[in-house]
C-alpha cells in the first residue's frame, strides 16, 4: 500500500530500520525531512555518507577511528599494560567521561547469546587473546554489560584465560554514587554486598 | 501487625470505569451476581499491591475494553497508626508501568512485587486448584511466587535463571544441528548454575516450614490423616554442576536443559496418597486451601506482618462446617476480602463483624459496617 510518493516511503522504509524507531516515528521524521530546509537534509545526507566513507575499525582496538588506529591508542601516555574490553564503542565514552580509566581498550563487537547466533567466532575475542599474548597486557578489565550475555561473555573470557598469567578483573557492580544506601534498589544493594571487598 | 489496605481507586480497570471501595480490618465481604465484577475488584487489589495480576499472563486484558490504560490506587494502612503509604500503578499496553509510592517513582517492578507497597498478599482464585491438579510448572510458580514477595534476590533469580537457561538451551540446539561448537557451553553452565542455586536454597529453605504448616491447615480442613509436601529434584545443590556437565550429551541430543530447578516438583500427599494423581475434587480443593494457609503462615514468620487475604468465591463448594470454620480464619486475620453470591453461607454473628461490599455492573454500591471490629 504505497500511501506516499515513492522517494517519501523509501525515506520512511529506511528510518525505521534504525534502532528505536517506529513506524510512526519514522513517518513523523520523515515529513519532517520533506517540509524542512533543503540545506538541513543535505548535511544529513552528508554526514551520513562521510560517516560511512570516513569512520572504520581501529586496527588495533577496534574503536572507531578516521586513522588507521584510534587516538587511544596512539597516546603514549596511557598505560599499555591494561586493557578494558567492553561490547560497544559507546561504552568507551561512559567509561572515557569517569576519568578513572588510563589503560587502553577493546571492542568486542557485542556479547555472547545463542539466541541470537552470537559465538565467540562472531566476537573479537580471538583478537584480544592474541593481543593479550603479542602486548604482554598485565591486566584486562572486562566492562560487559551487567546482564545475563554480558556477564557470560566475560565469564567466557575469564575462562579462555585461565591459565595465561594476565590478571583478569571485572567491575563491580555497586552502587550508584551519590545515593543513600536508604534508597538503593535491593537488587543492587544485594549485589552490592555480595560483592563487598576488604577494606 | 495491623498492615492493611483502606482503600482502593479502580480507572478503567476490567468492568470498572471509576470506583472507589473502602475496606477494613479483618474481614470483608464482597458481595453481588454472577459477572458483576467481584473477582475482578479481587484481582485490582493484588495488581495494586504486587505491581501485576495473578489471574492471567496477558495482563492487557485487565484495561477496560475501549480505553487504552488502566490505574489503580490504593492506601495502605501501616502499624495501625495513621500513617498511612499511597501507592499507585498506572498501566498502558505496550508501555512500562508507572508505579508511584507516597507519589514519587516507585521501586522497579521485582522490588515493588517483593514488599515494596508495604504489604503483600495472597490470593485464592477458582482456578488455583491447578497447584494440586495441574503440572509441575504451575506447582514451581505457587513457590516462585511466593518467595520472590519476600525476596527480590530471589526474584531476580528466578528471571536471571530462565533466561540463562533459555540461553543454553538454545546453545544446546545449535551444537546439536552443527551451528555452533561446544566452546562456551561450560560457560552457560556456570550462568545457569549461578542462578540455579540461589532457586534451589530458596525452596529448599522454605519447604520445611510450609510443609509444618500445610500439615496443621489441612488438619484442620480435612482430617487426623497425615499430610507432607515433598520436593522432588532433578539435581540437588551439591551436585549440580557436576550433573549439569554429566547431561551434556543428553541435553544435547534432546536440545533441551533436563536438570535444574525448572525441572523440579513437590508432591502433595495426604495419608502417602499422590493428590496430584488420585486426589478427589474436594482433597484437591482443600489441599490448595491449605497451601495458601500454609502461605500465609510462612509470610508471617519471615516479615512478622500478615499478608492481606484475597480469596475468590472459596465458600461455594465447601460444606457448612468447613464454611464456618473459615469464616472464623478471615474473622481473626489481619485482613481478609473474600467473594460470595450468596450472603446466607454467614451467620448473623459473623455479617455482624464484617464489612460487606455491594457491587453490581462494575459499580460499588455501598459498604456498610455492622459491627466495628477492636
Ligand atoms: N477488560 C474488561 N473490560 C470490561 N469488562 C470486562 C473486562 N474483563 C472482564 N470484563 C467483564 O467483567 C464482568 C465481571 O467479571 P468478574 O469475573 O469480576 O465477575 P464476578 O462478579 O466475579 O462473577 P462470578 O460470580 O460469575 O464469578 C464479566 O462479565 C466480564 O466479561
Ligand atoms: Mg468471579
Ligand atoms: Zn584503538
Amino acid at each position: 500500500m504505497a500511501t506516499y510518493a515513492r522517494p517519501v516511503e523509501r525515506l520512511i522504509t529506511e528510518l525505521s530500520k534504525l534502532p528505536s524507531i517506529g513506524p510512526k516515528s519514522a513517518q513523523r521524521i520523515a515529513f519532517h525531512i520533506v517540509r524542512g530546509r533543503q540545506d538541513d537534509a543535505f548535511g544529513l545526507a552528508d554526514a551520513l555518507r562521510e560517516v560511512k566513507e570516513k569512520i572504520h575499525p581501529c586496527k588495533r582496538c577496534f574503536n572507531l577511528t578516521e586513522a588507521e588506529e584510534c587516538d587511544i591508542c596512539r597516546d603514549t601516555r596511557r598505560d599499555q599494560s591494561v586493557i578494558c574490553a567492553v561490547e560497544d564503542p559507546y561504552d568507551i565514552g561512559s567509561i572515557e567521561r569517569t576519568g578513572e580509566y588510563r589503560g587502553l581498550y577493546h571492542v568486542l563487537g557485542g556479547a555472547l547469546s545463542p539466541l541470537d547466533g552470537i559465538d565467540p567466532e562472531n566476537l573479537r575475542i580471538a583478537e584480544l587473546l592474541e593481543r593479550v599474548q603479542r602486548e604482554e597486557t598485565k591486566e584486562i578489565v572486562i566492562a560487559t554489560n551487567p546482564n545475563t550475555t554480558g556477564e557470560a561473555t566475560a565469564l567466557f573470557i575469564a575462562q579462555e584465560l585461565e591459565d595465561s598469567p594476565v590478571r583478569v578483573t571485572a567491575l563491580a557492580s555497586g552502587l550508584p554514587v551519590g545515593g543513600d544506601l536508604e534508597y538503593a534498589d535491593e537488587v543492587t544493594l544485594g549485589r552490592a554486598f555480595a560483592g563487598r571487598r576488604e577494606l | 501487625m495491623t498492615v492493611y489496605l483502606r482503600a482502593l481507586r479502580l480507572v478503567n480497570f476490567r468492568n470498572y470505569a471509576d470506583a472507589t471501595a473502602l475496606l477494613s480490618p479483618g474481614l470483608n465481604i464482597i458481595v453481588g451476581d454472577n459477572a458483576q465484577g467481584k473477582t475482578n475488584l479481587l484481582e485490582a487489589i493484588s495488581f495494586t499491591v504486587t505491581g501485576s495480576t495473578p489471574r492471567t499472563p496477558r495482563e492487557n486484558e485487565v484495561v477496560r475494553w475501549g480505553e487504552d490504560f488502566a490505574r489503580t490506587e490504593a492506601r495502605i494502612s501501616l502499624d495501625g497508626s495513621t500513617d498511612e503509604r499511597a501507592v499507585a500503578i498506572g498501566y498502558a499496553p505496550g508501555q512500562k508501568k508507572r508505579i508511584t509510592v507516597d507519589g514519587a517513582p516507585g521501586p522497579s517492578l521485582t522490588n515493588y512485587a517483593a514488599g515494596g507497597a508495604g504489604a503483600r498478599v495472597v490470593t485464592f482464585f477458582p482456578d488455583d486448584i491447578r497447584v494440586v491438579k495441574g503440572a509441575p510448572a504451575d506447582r514451581r510458580e505457587f513457590l516462585d511466587t511466593l518467595l520472590s514477595s519476600l525476596r527480590p534476590a530471589y526474584a531476580r533469580a528466578v528471571v536471571e535463571y530462565a533466561k540463562a537457561v533459555g540461553q543454553r538451551n538454545q546453545l544446546l540446539r545449535r551444537i546439536r544441528d552443527g551451528f555452533s561448537s561446544e566452546r562456551t557451553l561450560a560457560t552457560w553452565d556456570r550462568k545457569v548454575v549461578d542462578f540455579g542455586k540461589v532457586v534451589l536454597e530458596g525452596r529448599e529453605a522454605a519447604m520445611e516450614p510450609l510443609e509444618e504448616y500445610f500439615r496443621d491447615s489441612l488438619r484442620v480442613l480435612y482430617g487426623s490423616e497425615k499430610a507432607a509436601i515433598r520436593y522432588s529434584y532433578t539435581t540437588t545443590l551439591g551436585d549440580y554442576s557436576e550433573a549439569l556437565r554429566e547431561a551434556h550429551a543428553t541435553d544435547i541430543d534432546r536440545g533441551t536443559t533436563s536438570i535444574g530447578p525448572h525441572r523440579d516438583d513437590f508432591e502433595v500427599l495426604l495419608g502417602g496418597v499422590n493428590l496430584t494423581m488420585f486426589g478427589s475434587q474436594g482433597q484437591q480443593r482443600l489441599a490448595t486451601l491449605a497451601l495458601k494457609f500454609a502461605a500465609r503462615d510462612y509470610v508471617r514468620g519471615m516479615v512478622g506482618e500478615d499478608p492481606i487475604l484475597l480469596f475468590d468465591d472459596v465458600m461455594s463448594e465447601l460444606d457448612e462446617s468447613r464454611r464456618e470454620y473459615l469464616a472464623g480464619y478471615f474473622l481473626e486475620s489481619t485482613q481478609a476480602v473474600i467473594s460470595t453470591t450468596n450472603l446466607e453461607y454467614f451467620g448473623s454473628d459473623i455479617l455482624q463483624r464484617t464489612r460487606i461490599i455491594r457491587i453490581s455492573g462494575g459499580s460499588i454500591l455501598e459498604t456498610a459496617t455492622n459491627g466495628v471490629r477492636k
